[in-house]
């Protein structure tokens, strides 16, 4: 067992101070440690993307980090889309147009398009086709996802 | 799973990993952007004793240029690199050859230095770096090096590192104004690894005529490839469709492949072939003009 | 996966049968090999410790010089297993001679399994050639200081 480290970390506006394993993933402290269970683990090895998060304004594999790595840190993760009761346009955009079937990718996907969308407020289907490849999905066939990512950013310009 | 144990140090500056990194030695990996190193660790493929995480270190990350080469910090994230003006202006085969790479948020933590560490030749970094005649520069406890490509990869996932040094420094010098270049990929996925890739630039001087012609391949050997035959072929001739065709041909034969089960090494070479066409045909309608 | 190629070297037939049969060169040669110890005639307990990128890992198995037919042809047979996964290959050894050089020709198979073969197929090929040709790089140093 190695030495234990005190971590603080900002998580959807709320700081956390911990004491972590060295070795203890990202990700696993997210869902175990702070009870955050809207990030899934799929492959831990970086390319399934439902453990996409928000990291410092970017978004990351939170598999593919260690918690030490958060130290000081800014997260946020699909639980902080949300103000309150008020739908992010993004979340509304997947419900409205079918994004998610089993729902296992989801968070990934929408923190995927929560980022693409502040870089991108006008993409064309292609580039979102491309920018969402990055998550996988077994379920949709990835067209309401799509559909949804479109709709969302309708709606964002509209605002 | 979950990762093997490891002792954790976060050093502030690059003699302080040196330090570390000659008292661990083999024992010790060196953790960046951790895109490979951390997948490996989950395995348990990869079980370093000691992880030296340089992720502090902010002199390593920087995009600067003083008009005659372009360095960068070997801590550079790839997607900084991607998105710099600096870069898609003046060499911008780099920012289109890291496109390529995985999704944005592997791009938003892997870097610069950690790909050309990790050594896959079929990684688009290494590859457009031997196009690209960059360098690299390397520290380690006797002091500091500068290594050409050809010095610096050594096979697959190997270069000429010591266990005690710590890659620093990527120099890539300036390119004529008047250059095509073109970089492609063939993957199953958008973001998956390469089968095979390509990077070319040409240069001229004269219409119609190329005055040099660079051409470096991925996916076809255990190092990125130069295919200088090819590239001879093509110096100082008057370019056609043919000449192209030519050359694409000596360029799939200076290739090594080797199969796996995404290709066989006789589809590997043909691809190169036929990448290496396009690639070239691309750079070539850029540098005339879109004729 | 095939695995088959030739190397010359310039050495009497007699000399290169020894350094490619003998456990002492065989220790020296063989990638990795911390040890070779008999276990009886032609048979040998193989301890390897193989180290590419952050993968390391230490094998532990055997290796065999099986139906010598000196100086012409033998069997070789190496198996090993370890954390990361096991590998076995086995190739017939042919030596034959021309213009003062020997020839070795080798043919043969090689398996690898486990995390690595999963993981890591991409390169596992080209891996494997590249360790043959250490093995072969070695045997001509070991017949140079003979």
């Amino acid at each position: 067992m190695t030495d234990s480290r005190r971590i603080m970390v900002k998580v959807n506006g709320v700081d956390y101070e911990r004491l972590v394993e060295p070795r203890r993933l990202l990700v696993d402290f997210l869902r175990d440690d702070l009870e955050l269970i809207g990030t899934h683990i799929g492959c831990e090895h970086g390319i399934c993307g439902s453990c996409t998060v928000l990291f410092n304004g970017r978004v990351v594999r939170s598999c593919l980090m260690f918690a030490v790595q958060a130290d000081g840190a800014d997260i946020m993760t699909v639980e902080g889309l949300a103000e309150g009761q008020q739908l992010h346009p993004i979340q509304t955009a997947f419900q409205e147009k079918h994004g998610l079937q089993c729902g296992f990718c989801t968070p990934g996907m929408l923190m995927s398009a929560y980022e693409f969308l502040n870089e991108n407020s006008n993409p064309s289907a292609e580039e979102v086709r491309k920018n969402m490849s990055g998550v996988l999905c077994r379920c949709t066939g990835y067209k309401q996802v799509v559909d949804s990512v479109m709709e969302a950013a309708e709606q964002m310009r509209n605002k | 799973m979950k990762p093997c144990a490891f002792e954790y140090y976060t050093p502030q500056s690059v003699e302080e990993a040196i330090e570390l990194l000659d008292r661990y030695g083999d024992d010790a990996k060196i953790i960046a952007g951790g895109q490979s190193l951390v997948p490996m660790m989950n395995f348990r493929l990869a079980r370093p004793e000691i992880l030296i995480d340089i992720n502090a270190i902010q002199e390593l990350e920087y995009i600067k240029s003083d008009g005659d080469e372009l360095a960068m910090g070997a801590l550079t994230r790839e997607r900084d690199i991607e998105q710099s003006p600096l870069i898609i202006e003046k060499w911008p085969l780099l920012s289109k050859a890291i496109s390529f790479i995985g999704h944005s948020a592997i791009r938003n933590r892997g870097t610069l230095g950690g790909s050309l560490v990790h050594a896959d030749p079929s990684a688009e970094i290494p590859t457009s770096l031997c196009a690209l005649n960059g360098r690299v520069k390397v520290v380690g406890p006797s002091g500091e090096r500068t290594l050409e490509p050809e010095e610096f990869f050594l096979t697959y996932l190997t270069t000429s590192l010591e266990p005690s040094d710590l890659l620093v420094e990527i120099r890539i010098p300036a390119l004529p104004q008047k250059m095509g270049w073109s970089f492609r990929e063939l993957s199953r996925r958008s973001g998956d690894f390469a089968i095979v890739a390509v990077a070319i630039l040409l240069f001229t001087e004269k219409t119609g005529v190329c005055r040099e012609a660079r051409i470096s391949m991925g996916g076809v050997a255990p190092t990125p490839v130069r295919a200088e035959e090819a590239e001879t072929l093509l110096s100082g001739q008057k370019i056609t469709e043919k000449l192209i065709a030519e050359a694409a041909q000596q360029a799939a034969e200076e290739t090594d492949t080797e199969p796996d089960y995404h290709a066989s090494a006789e589809y590997r070479m043909d691809m190169a072939r036929v990448f290496v066409k396009r690639g070239l045909q691309e750079a070539w309608n850029m540098l005339n003009g879109g004729q | 996966m095939k695995l088959e190629g030739t190397y010359k070297f310039k050495a009497a037939q007699e000399k290169v049968w020894e350094v490619l049969t003998n456990p002492r060169h065989l220790e020296n040669a063989i990638p990795g090999c911390e040890k070779l110890e008999e276990l009886e005639p032609g048979k040998y307990d193989a301890t390897l410790k193989i180290g590419i990128a952050a993968v390391k890992g230490t094998y532990k198995g055997m290796a065999q010089v099986a139906d010598p037919q000196p100086p012409e042809k033998y069997r070789l047979i190496v198996e090993g297993s370890g954390s990361p996964g096991f590998v076995k290959g086995e190739a017939l050894i042919e030596l034959s001679h021309q213009n003062q050089m020997t020839i070795v020709s080798y043919q043969g198979e090689g398996q690898v399994g486990g995390l690595i073969a999963g993981v890591g197929q991409r390169l596992i090929s080209g891996i494997a050639k590249m360790m043959l040709g250490q093995f072969f790089k070695q045997i001509g140093k070991e017949l140079k200081a003979l």
